[in-house]
């Protein structure tokens, strides 16, 4: 009894340190926000903030910017997600398969995101470049119109979606692999010998089996879809005319070049709420349908 | 074996340790001895840092009772973020630059002081020193309230480079007026060659760049201006008049928009016959020519109201939480910066303008050698800030939405300026 009492006490002891710089430095800011969302506040003097209760909640939700950049974030989420799971998907069952230099492929496939975000999208904005760029110097060989991508209101959002796709696309093909490689080569050789084909194969058992692989890489790239931030920032700033403001870059816009504390923390709240109940649904829609061996 | 009072124990150093991790000092002023100030800047780069560097240690020199200590931040946008975050703290430095919408917003806060009983003090200024600072210059330190919040440090402000060699190729005459740069930028525009008139970034809502400040500067020529009793000002007639001056351009084809500094790549890459840019852009734009042909260098030209420029740059502001003895010692500080043989030495070093006309007569041999300079610094006669007011740097972006509104979203200019004002207003009031 006393035993069982000692070692417990012991266990809370160990895990004091972390638990306290967790409190201090990330549930504690945490609270922080929640706190300063209630408050029209000034950083620089906080004597001078005013409680306003919910008023910055009330603000932003009767705010044409606040849901604009939401559609302009659920844009971005679509362009980035669903083709995102695809083509890693697609890319990491034609990387399981045997052939020369399937190293070096592997090697290419996942090295771009391992770079730094703020180098490489400078590097595109480059190759996007409607005067000098890449891009549209392949569109006038090819005879096509040449595009203003990311000085274009339309083009823009594609172009940064191209980029994060090629930035991004590594990491989801990593795990896809890891996928497959967990899957027994007993089950696909039985589908074979009950006379599967390729696709039946792939269909009644591959991809069953990895249910679980494809929850989890989408709800990391659905989280970090919302909370992309740097490749807005370099290469677009938000515009051009809001094109590309998602509420992560307006939310950097209202705290860090506006200095709007009280709205910024309330949107930053809104954005936890957002990405928490996404998470939440996508969990439970998507319980039902994972297939665990 | 632990106890409850040991796990109390372990606990509350652990907590005191963590939390004393996250927490600095304060540099308290001692007692006796040179009296310490602290100086926070963004001058890192090129020659700006040694030229600093070189005032400063010119200054304890001559003053050995004062010790001044850089902080050195490697950009505007970092300082602005480390002044706030030390200001937060109750770290602040004893003197920063500082732009004038930061300066409006400090003041409110009460995070500077006023430096009127400096300026007119004992160690002041004289009224004979005070008309030689270029008049734009004066204004810009002063805020709505009419009290001086700022001196002046790095001044700059807008002219027009052009390919010099192509505009003689073309027979083209350096406009003095913008209805002439309309022509000569219509003249060299060819789709089959791939050339245009110039390239500007138009700036988004995030921030003004310099086609921002050339709209500005636009605006300015047509006899209009930003803010009237205290509220923006954007949908004038001389504002109408000059965003369909762009309009027209982007629209025929001798204006294009890019981003980071577009005007210089296509003014280097001779596909743009104009940059329209600070003279601190000089030596970078050189640099992109790589003497491929030769660059001029003329004043911004005439609209119907006249000149109209923008003048850019940062002045420096004292903290309220500095000591009687610190206060004393900045301002000996920024008072001998503003004389004249010191702006002339940081202006020759930097490319920075000499705040005061009587720094003019010091750097002859600088100007007959640099004359491009001197042009830049005979626009500070006319040029002026942006408005000192806080939220103005979120309104300048309204403007620069309103660019992209007329032009790429295809808005009527009066719609377009109408939203920026409307924007402007609820931006400026916010942050009041």
């Amino acid at each position: 009894m006393f035993a069982t009492e000692r070692r417990r006490r012991s266990a809370y002891l160990y895990l004091t340190p972390a638990a306290l710089i967790f409190l201090v430095f990330t549930l504690g800011p945490a609270f922080f926000v929640l706190y300063i969302s209630l408050f029209n506040w000034n950083f620089l003097n906080s004597a001078q903030s005013t409680f306003v209760g919910f008023h910055n909640y009330t603000n932003l939700l009767a705010s044409s910017t606040f849901w604009h950049s939401l559609g302009i974030s659920l844009y971005f989420v679509i362009g980035t997600v669903p083709v995102g799971l695809f083509l890693a998907l697609v890319i990491a069952m034609a990387l399981m398969n045997q052939f020369a230099g399937r190293g070096f492929v592997r090697l290419a496939v996942f090295s771009p995101y391992v770079t730094p975000v703020v180098a490489t999208s400078i590097v595109w904005i480059w190759i996007f470049n409607p005067q000098f760029g890449l891009l549209n110097g392949l569109l006038h060989m090819a005879h096509l119109p040449e595009l203003g991508w990311l000085e274009s209101q339309r083009w823009a959002m594609p172009g940064v979606i191209l980029y994060t796709l090629w930035h991004s696309l590594g990491f989801d093909v990593i795990i896809f692999m890891a996928g497959l490689s967990a899957i027994s080569a007993d089950l696909r050789e039985a589908a074979r010998i009950d006379g599967a084909n390729r696709w039946q194969e792939f269909w009644s058992v591959t991809w069953p089996l990895l249910t679980p692989t494809t929850l989890f890489v989408l709800i990391i790239t659905t989280i970090g879809s919302l909370q992309a931030f740097t490749q807005f920032f370099t290469m677009t700033s938000g515009g051009p005319l809001s094109a590309t403001t998602t509420t992560s870059y307006l939310l950097y816009q209202l705290a860090f070049l506006f200095y709007r504390t009280g709205p910024a923390a309330a949107l930053a709240v809104l954005l936890f709420i957002l990405i928490a109940g996404l998470t939440a649904l996508q969990m439970l829609l998507s319980q039902r349908r994972t297939h665990y061996q | 074996m632990p106890t409850k009072k040991t796990t109390a124990l372990v606990m509350a150093s652990t907590l005191v340790g963590v939390l004393a991790a996250g927490c600095g000092s304060a540099t308290a002023p001692k007692a006796s001895g040179p009296v310490t100030i602290t100086f926070m800047e963004a001058m890192s780069s090129g020659t700006l840092k040694p030229a600093t560097q070189a005032l400063v240690s010119q200054f304890e020199k001559s003053h050995k009772n004062i010790k001044i200590e850089l902080q050195v931040e490697p950009s505007y946008s970092v300082l602005e973020t480390k002044i706030e975050a030390s200001v937060t703290a109750d770290q602040a430095p004893t003197i920063a630059q500082a732009y004038e919408d930061w300066a409006a917003g400090y003041a409110n806060s009460g995070a500077i002081v006023p430096l009127n009983s400096y300026v007119d003090g004992s160690n002041g200024v004289t009224a004979q020193q005070k008309s030689q600072i270029w008049p734009g210059v004066w204004k810009d330190q002063i805020l709505p309230d009419g009290k001086i919040w700022m001196w002046p440090f790095n001044k700059s402000d807008f002219v027009m480079y052009y390919n010099q060699t192509w505009l003689n190729k073309e027979n083209l005459p350096v406009p003095t007026t913008w209805s002439q740069f309309a022509t000569d930028a219509q003249a060299v525009t060819s789709s089959s060659a791939n050339t245009w008139g110039v390239s500007i970034d138009p700036g988004s809502t995030s921030g003004a760049s310099n086609g921002t400040y050339l709209y500005v500067s636009l605006i300015r020529a047509y006899g209009g201006h930003l803010m009237k009793n205290g509220k923006p000002n954007f949908d004038s007639i001389p504002a109408q008049k000059a965003l369909s001056y762009i309009v027209h351009m982007y629209q025929n084809g001798s204006m294009k928009f890019g981003t980071s500094y577009p005007g210089q790549t296509a003014l280097g890459a001779q596909h743009g016959l104009f940059d329209l840019s600070t003279i601190a852009s000089y030596y970078y734009n050189e640099k992109a020519i790589g003497g491929k042909f030769t660059m001029g260098v003329a004043p911004f030209p005439k609209g119907p109201a006249g000149e109209g420029n923008v003048m850019q740059g940062t002045n420096l502001v004292m903290f309220s939480g500095a000591s009687t003895a610190q206060k004393n010692a900045a301002w000996t500080f920024m008072k001998w910066l503003s004389e004249p043989a010191q702006t002339a030495y940081w202006a020759t070093k930097t490319g920075y303008l000499p705040v005061t006309k009587a720094a003019l007569p010091l750097m002859t041999s600088y100007y007959n050698s640099h004359p491009y300079q001197k042009i830049a610094a005979e626009s500070l006669t006319y040029a002026r800030p942006t408005p000192p007011v806080a939220g103005m740097a979120q309104a300048v972006g309204a403007l620069a939405n309103a660019i992209q509104a007329a032009t790429i979203g295809h808005q009527s200019v009066a719609t377009a300026l109408a939203t920026a004002e409307s924007k402007a207003t609820s931006d400026v009031n916010s942050a009041q």
